[in-house]
């Protein structure tokens, strides 16, 4: 066998080695999750389910509010990720298209904020959002969510304007488009994947977010799912242990599903903005 | 050029400050005055239900005396440190396999990436909770009863305190070593291929190419892959709530947990804004040092 072969084999060895790693958790989550409760007290013995049964996932979902939770998440997550790239396209423009003195300082001090714990900043924030009554908003959450996801929005989306020619908006400038009609009519068309990339990331942030809702939000019926399971887990005894891993794998798969059926353009996306960061 | 400018602003010549606004004033109402603000906080006697009545360094002084700072920086930097050598070891050695693997196109890459960014996505509340079933010290455990097949175990896995911190470590590995994938994966695609071209004519082995290659052409990427993940580690808590709590007693108590636990538990917030100031100045300071250490080596 020649050297490049037994590379191959090594390649294979160590990436299988740790798919091993990557894949226990949530294979044993799905088994969890399908076993009824006899089985749960059998262990590796019913990796695989001899008795398989969604009762679990019908018992969940049959929960009105788990349906609520679901929603909620859903809702801040999506407002908060169109919050963040609405006011990350203007600066991630001006930031691509202009030279302007203190330009590096924008782009690194952006860097620099997405470093800070939502912790520091959820201090003042729950204090004042107390005094002026604007707790238990959604509002409040999402305007949160907005700000956390900014930065990293306005880095994907220069990269994303960056590859757009410049030759395309002089021309429309020639005919004479303003500035602003530009933007709208060619350059964000054109950037349409960036743009998705960026949403669909912070919206997957968002949707991971536990500290933001936990501390804005105090109804159980404001909740979005991560807040929720949470609040479950604490309720919960050994007995329903087959309960929480299906709460918890409807609560992972639709960012995870999301994920994997985008990853080729996100992984792109965040792949340029690493090399040009 | 002065023909373009008779013709209005082009390309270069308009004025940011418009555009940057929306940003900057975001950046300000949620960055920049909350953390002055949580400085204000660390200088009063401000409790969760009570407003400040003064300037008093008593919640400083009752910070820096409290017993349990030591233990939880301690167990911070333990936590960081092992994540940040074990993120990165093994995002290197995936992002290199995987690049290999496309090279000589294999089988299987894509799904393997796939796998690991899935687990990536999963929420940090979501996390905790999985790997505290897979933790379960009951015999139908996940990790225990595997190894009762082969006749080891059972490990206490959250409950001896320093098998708890060895778990919190695991069950962070898992999810966060994706990101040191990536920007792994994009620095070493970023290598010019006649490099390796070169040395294999050299008929260079793996090993020699990996540190005379490889190795220094991604330095630059380490360096910044360690602070960002050493930060992303420091920030991480939401995991380690679901899983531990915090314990057994203080074992797992990372400083962004006590943090935490100060504010919205103890409601002691000239205390809390002590530690949140604390984590603030550990990360700022490790960024601020890599953007400095990267204008020196661009200049």
């Amino acid at each position: 066998m020649s050297a490049a072969r037994w590379g191959d084999v090594a390649t294979y060895a160590v990436l299988g080695v740790l798919a091993l790693f990557f894949a226990l958790p949530l294979a044993w989550l799905a088994s969890l999750a399908l076993r009824t409760p006899a089985e749960v007290y059998l262990g590796a013995a019913r990796f695989i389910p001899a008795d398989p049964t969604l009762d679990n996932f019908r018992t969940i979902l049959s929960d009105p509010a788990f349906l609520i939770y679901l929603w909620n998440g859903l809702k801040l997550s999506a407002a908060g990720g169109a919050l963040a790239v609405a006011l990350a396209i203007p600066a991630a423009y001006a930031c691509s298209r202009f030279e302007f003195r203190g330009k590096t300082v924008v782009l690194l001090g952006l860097l620099a904020v997405q470093m800070i714990s939502p912790l520091v900043l959820l201090v003042p924030l729950y204090r004042w959002m107390s005094e002026l009554g604007l707790l238990n908003l959604d509002l409040s959450v999402i305007a949160v969510y907005g700000a956390v996801g900014m930065p990293l929005a306005v880095w994907l989306l220069k990269v994303a304007f960056d590859a757009i020619p410049k030759e395309l908006e002089e021309a429309a400038e020639i005919d004479g488009a303003s500035r602003l009609q530009t933007l709208a009519r060619i350059t964000l068309p054109l950037a349409r994947s960036g743009i998705a990339s960026a949403f669909i990331l912070a919206m997957v942030m968002n949707w991971s977010q536990f500290l933001i809702p936990f501390i804005l939000l105090e109804r159980d019926g404001d909740w979005p799912i991560s807040v929720a399971i949470f609040n479950f887990a604490g309720s919960v005894s050994a007995s329903t242990t087959q309960l929480l891993a299906a709460a918890c794998l409807v609560a992972v798969l639709p960012a995870v599903a999301v994920f994997v059926a985008l990853q080729r353009m996100i992984v792109s996306a965040l792949i340029s903005g690493a090399v040009k960061g | 050029m002065s023909a373009r400018a008779d013709r209005g602003p082009g390309p270069g010549s308009a004025r940011p400050a418009p555009w940057l606004a929306p940003a900057v004033l975001v950046l300000a109402a949620f960055y920049a005055v909350p953390v002055l603000d949580v400085a204000r906080l660390s200088l009063s006697d401000a409790t969760m239900v009570r407003p400040a009545t003064g300037v008093s360094t008593a919640a400083l002084r009752a910070i820096l005396t409290d017993p349990a700072l030591p233990q939880v920086l301690g167990t911070t930097l333990i936590f960081v440190a092992v994540n940040v050598v074990a993120l990165q070891v093994l995002g290197l050695m995936i992002a290199l396999a995987l690049v290999r693997g496309e090279r000589r196109g294999l089988r299987g890459m894509t799904a393997f990436r796939t796998l690991v960014l899935a687990a990536w996505v999963v929420p940090g509340i979501a996390n905790g909770l999985i790997w505290q079933m897979l933790f379960d010290e009951a015999p139908y455990g996940t990790l225990n009863s595997l190894l009762g097949y082969v006749g080891a175990g059972p490990v206490a896995w959250l409950s001896d305190p320093r098998m708890a911190l060895v778990s919190a470590v695991i069950a962070n590995l898992w999810q966060g070593t994706a990101f040191s994938m990536i920007v792994f994966y994009a620095a070493r695609r970023g290598i010019d291929p006649t490099l390796y071209e070169v040395a294999q004519i050299d008929a260079a082995g793996p090993w020699r190419i990996f540190r005379s290659i490889t190795l220094p052409l991604l330095r630059r990427a380490i360096a910044v892959n360690t602070v960002l993940v050493s930060v992303q580690t420091l920030n991480t808590f939401d995991s380690i709530l679901a899983l531990t709590g915090g314990g057994p007693g203080r074992a797992t108590e990372v400083l962004s947990l006590f943090t935490f636990n100060t504010v919205f538990y103890n409601l002691d917030l000239a205390g809390g804004s002590v530690l949140a100031l604390l984590l603030f100045v550990l990360g700022m300071g490790m960024t601020l040092a890599v953007l400095a250490a990267g204008a020196r080596g661009e200049g």
